[in-house]
């Protein structure tokens, strides 16, 4: 673990200059000998990989870093470069472009060397085909100057060592790695994620983000087992390797933000049966030491699966961490299985970005965007006028209103998104590297965005604020046409004055049951929330005919949601964030955890193909050992009945101190003591720092 | 049918008890622990505490049926069977509300969800015998080890006590004590001594120690009270893996 620490230690060295693979791109575009647009694109992308330089850490033992495209540029360079790069404008996130779970079995299977044998055989049957020709010569092109740069890499490596700065071992190993990758595919564990590390760097230095590594212990598992059964590989070290690359996700920091690269471990196999390994738990320690943002671990958790492992995810979440994210493999493989996937393909699923659900090497990268059904509800309650306002005659003559808003804003947005994600001339901006990590690409000879895929394209529509928009619902059903003591007009009036002046109806409306207490009056509407907009988009194709998927994942999107909203029937201010994810409302599940799950557990997620996120906070003593059985028993419950997803925001000094800073946001966190109750957010500075160092403490 | 004066409902409480559990405090107190950590149940009459710095009210006391009681812990079922868990009586002094208690803890066993009593042993015997037809699992507190103290500072009956501690251990109940650890009150040889030998005679067959914190202090404020331990500070481990070493001299009790 010594070398991840001093890896950590060196990669606080920024690189000088600035992230410009477009420097070396525009020089392989001017000297390219090819005629078709795709040939002159991989002759690009060969040079981003052949020109630049390879960077070696001193404490490397896998290599491929982005800082080989680091380079100083003068204001010239950089503006002939740019005009260039307008003849080869490249795809974006909404058409398609990142966001993207490569298929890793294939080069661990065949090696690069295998798959350039594939598209040669493939060449020779479509040799009629000009296009699909061009296209397959790009890609072999780009997987030749993958090879080239696992070269430069082995040479540099090699001309390191006997410098005595760098460790000669390392070096030696390093470079070995790479130059077995020149002639075959992968023999040993060590060498089947160099590949794999290089392929994803390779990806980085295109400028691609959120690149999933996907499910690693999986495509990576015959070599560990093969390494490990022979006695060459010991967990510490496998634990090493991969802490190694994972480290290098981080380096995104020096363009200035962090990447969001999803691992996913766990799940089932192909034929269903539990899939979790020894890799697996290599996997979730190497992202433990690792210990930063960007590596974005997911646990696929399924019934059978040991109980040893959701404790070993406990125990990394308990570090502070966050992660893995837990993800309820039941009800994703249904959710996916709805929009039409094969079963075999559905088992294989993983999640790029932050959680969304996507099925490796075999549909075209993600795209989302973001739709915020509370809007609907204001702008309902804005603009119809008091008379007609008050026509409505109960809560479902109401609820169809909103659902016709509802469906009209569905539409709009789909109209939007398509023409967003249209691309007018898709052979001017193929992905020939990224198309030879995907099914059926190179059989087809066609570009991942332009049916070479196994699927479509799936979209997913970022659904806001389920927790406002049932509070709101609840609070309207009950003050409006239950307890009748406001008109809807009255109620509208006193939004558009963001309740000044009717302080005492925004206590009625406050004190209303919301979302997240286990109580129908409220999470009837979560319900119906869910399933009503998931058909309403289950009525939309994107452009390629793929599904369109709903999500409740809003990262923290809701705060600048909510600040450009006006106050809301749940008794919200004005600008103040919405319900975050799928989460209730922050403080409004007030009868603690046990009732918020069974409240979040209610909706019908196999309706969310792309997934849901619900944000869960625990004060520290419940990670020690002993406690974390009670963790575990509380997610398979809330598994048990349908949840889709928990994210622990645990522990220690940093959730504590935050409860500090942003007591709003903490109003149900429970200290837990024996025989004791109180809430962390009522009690004195002095008494919170006592709870503040005993943590600090233990964590120790 | 009788009511329950409920003070509060903790879920997912990890503190009290095996597996997941959900506790529940109920108001009214018999004794006068001048540390107690929860003010707020000493008093049966309803209390609104405010704490300014959250700018949060908070109202304790709530009379429900055992059946309405008993429906609400029921929603946590599920999570109760799968963790081996259940519901703790606290308090306050739960016992004082023994036939309450009995009806709830009644309901809770015909849906096989187990319950713990949390008490100071301060009542007649009589009560815990109408409980234990019920309720077999009990935390018992031993606060100090001498009747001066407990009378004196306490306000309890140590002679009472310690008859209903053995008589519950006798009856087959299982018990686990729990001594809070107070500096000052039974922080001296002599009250370990004495309390180690109280727990052992009794043959109590494990124990927990529970050091003193200082988390009321908020409670005391929000209620307009002096807490007189709010200087106090936590005892340190040295000095609780002592306390219970020599608590551990006088009986064969395992302490935790």
């Amino acid at each position: 673990m010594d070398t991840v620490k001093k890896l950590r230690q060196e990669m606080e060295t920024r690189p000088g200059g600035m992230f410009f693979p477009n420097l070396y791109r525009c020089q392989g575009y001017k000297t390219s000998s090819g005629t078709a647009n795709v040939e002159k694109r991989s002759d690009g992308v060969a040079a981003v990989f052949l020109l630049s330089e390879p960077h070696i850490y001193k404490n490397d033992l896998i290599l491929g870093s982005m800082k080989d495209c680091f380079v100083e540029v003068s204001e010239e360079e950089l503006a002939a470069a740019n005009e260039t790069m307008a003849l080869f404008p490249e795809r974006s996130f909404i058409t398609n472009y990142d966001h993207f779970a490569p298929d890793y079995s294939t080069p661990i299977t065949l090696g690069i060397s295998g798959m350039i044998k594939k598209i040669e055989r493939s060449m020779d049957i479509h040799r009629d085909s000009a296009s699909s020709v061009a296209l397959l010569k790009g890609m072999k092109r780009t997987l030749e100057a993958l090879l080239g740069r696992l070269k430069k890499y082995a040479e540099k490596a090699r001309s390191l060592i006997g410098r005595g700065d760098y460790d000669d071992e390392k070096l030696a190993f390093a470079a070995e790695n790479c130059e077995a990758l020149l002639l075959g595919a992968p023999k040993t564990f060590a060498q089947g994620l160099q590949l794999v590390w290089m392929i994803h760097n390779c990806f980085v230095c295109e400028g691609r983000y959120a690149m999933a590594l996907g499910r690693i212990d999986q495509y990576l598992y015959p070599l560990y087992r093969q390494d490990v059964d022979a006695g060459n590989l010991t967990d510490s070290f496998c634990e090493e390797l991969l802490a190694n690359a994972f480290l290098k996700i981080c380096e995104c920091r020096f363009r200035g933000g962090d990447d969001v690269v999803n691992i996913c471990i766990g799940g089932v196999d192909g034929d269903g049966n539990n899939a979790v390994n020894g890799l697996s738990y290599c996997v979730l320690h190497a992202v433990r030491d690792v210990n930063l943002p960007g590596p974005n671990l997911s646990a696929r958790i399924t019934k059978d699966c040991p109980d040893e492992f959701l404790d070993e995810c406990l125990k990394v979440i308990g570090t502070g961490l966050g992660y893995p994210a837990l993800m309820n493999d039941e009800v994703n493989v249904a959710a996916l299985l709805r929009k039409g996937y094969d079963l075999k393909d559905v088992r294989n699923y993983c999640m790029v970005g932050c959680i969304e659900n996507f099925i490796p090497g075999m549909q075209p990268p993600w795209s989302d965007g973001r739709f915020d059904p509370i809007n609907y509800l204001e702008s309902l309650l804005r603009d119809t006028r008091a008379e007609a306002l008050d026509a409505i005659g109960s809560m479902n003559d109401f609820m169809e209103l909103y659902e016709e808003r509802l469906a009209k804003g569905a539409a709009d947005y789909m109209e939007c998104v398509k023409k967003a994600s249209f691309v007018k001339d898709p052979e001017n901006s193929m992905s020939p590297f990224l198309s030879c990590f995907c099914d059926f690409c190179i059989e087809r000879g066609l570009d991942v965005n332009m049916g070479g895929t196994k699927y479509p394209s799936a979209h997913g529509a970022a659904l806001m604020g389920i927790g406002t928009v049932s509070d709101s619902l609840a609070a309207i059903q009950r003050v409006v046409f239950d307890d009748k003591c406001v008109k809807l007009s009255e109620l509208a009036e006193a939004l558009k004055h963001n309740f000044q002046g009717y302080e005492d109806l925004r206590s009625v409306l406050l004190a209303v049951p919301k979302y997240g207490n286990n109580d129908d009056y409220a999470d009837k509407y979560a319900v119906w929330y869910t399933s009503t907009l998931s058909d309403m988009f289950d009525g939309y194709r994107t452009n390629d005919g793929g599904p369109v998927y709903t999500i409740m994942a809003s990262n923290i999107s809701n705060i600048p949601a909510g600040a450009a909203l006006g106050a809301t029937p749940d008794g919200r201010l004005a600008g103040k964030p919405l319900s975050d994810a799928a989460s209730p409302t922050y403080g409004c599940d007030t009868r603690g955890v046990t009732s918020t799950l069974l409240s979040t557990s209610k909706p019908d997620y196999t309706r969310c193909a792309c997934g849901t996120v619900v944000n869960q906070k625990f004060s520290p003593s419940v990670f020690k050992d002993g406690k974390r059985e009670k963790l575990a028993a509380l997610i398979r419950v809330y598994f048990s009945r349908g949840g889709q997803e928990i994210q622990i925001n645990s522990t220690s000094r940093k959730v504590l101190e935050d409860a500090r800073i942003h007591p709003e946001n903490y109003q149900s966190l429970v200290v837990r003591v024996s025989g004791f109750s109180a809430l962390y957010v009522t009690l004195s500075d002095e008494v919170q720092e006592d709870i503040l160092s005993r943590t600090q403490h233990e964590d120790v | 049918m009788s009511t329950l004066n409920v003070s509060n409902i903790q879920r997912f409480s990890t503190g009290d008890g095996p597996g997941i559990r959900t506790t529940v405090f109920l108001k009214g107190c018999n004794l006068r622990c001048p540390w107690c950590h929860n003010p707020e149940n000493i008093s049966s009459a309803p209390e609104e505490l405010f704490f300014a710095k959250a700018g949060k009210k908070e109202v304790y006391g709530k009379l429900m049926s055992p059946a309405d009681l008993a429906e609400d812990l029921l929603e946590d079922a599920d999570f109760y069977i799968r963790s081996g868990g259940g519901v703790t009586v606290s308090g306050g002094e739960p016992m004082l509300q023994y036939l309450g208690v009995y009806e709830l803890a009644k309901l809770l066993a015909a849906r096989s969800v187990p319950v713990i009593i949390d008490t100071a042993g301060c009542v007649p015997w009589s009560s815990f015998e109408k409980v234990l037809e019920v309720v077999n699992d009990y935390y018992f507190d031993v606060k100090a080890g001498t009747p001066g103290k407990y009378s004196e500072l306490i306000g309890g009956d140590l002679a009472l006590i310690e008859s209903n501690l053995r008589k519950l251990v006798m009856a087959g109940a299982n018990v686990t004590a729990r001594i809070p650890f107070i500096p000052g009150v039974n922080d001296s040889d002599e009250e370990l001594k004495r309390i180690g030998e109280i727990i052992g005679s009794a043959g109590v067959k494990h124990a927990d120690l529970l050091p003193f914190h200082r988390l009321g202090v908020a409670k005391y404020e929000a209620m307009g009270l002096d807490y007189k331990y709010k200087d106090t500070l936590p005892p340190s481990r040295e000095t609780l893996l002592r306390a219970a070493e020599i608590i551990g001299r006088y009986t064969e009790t395992g302490i935790e």
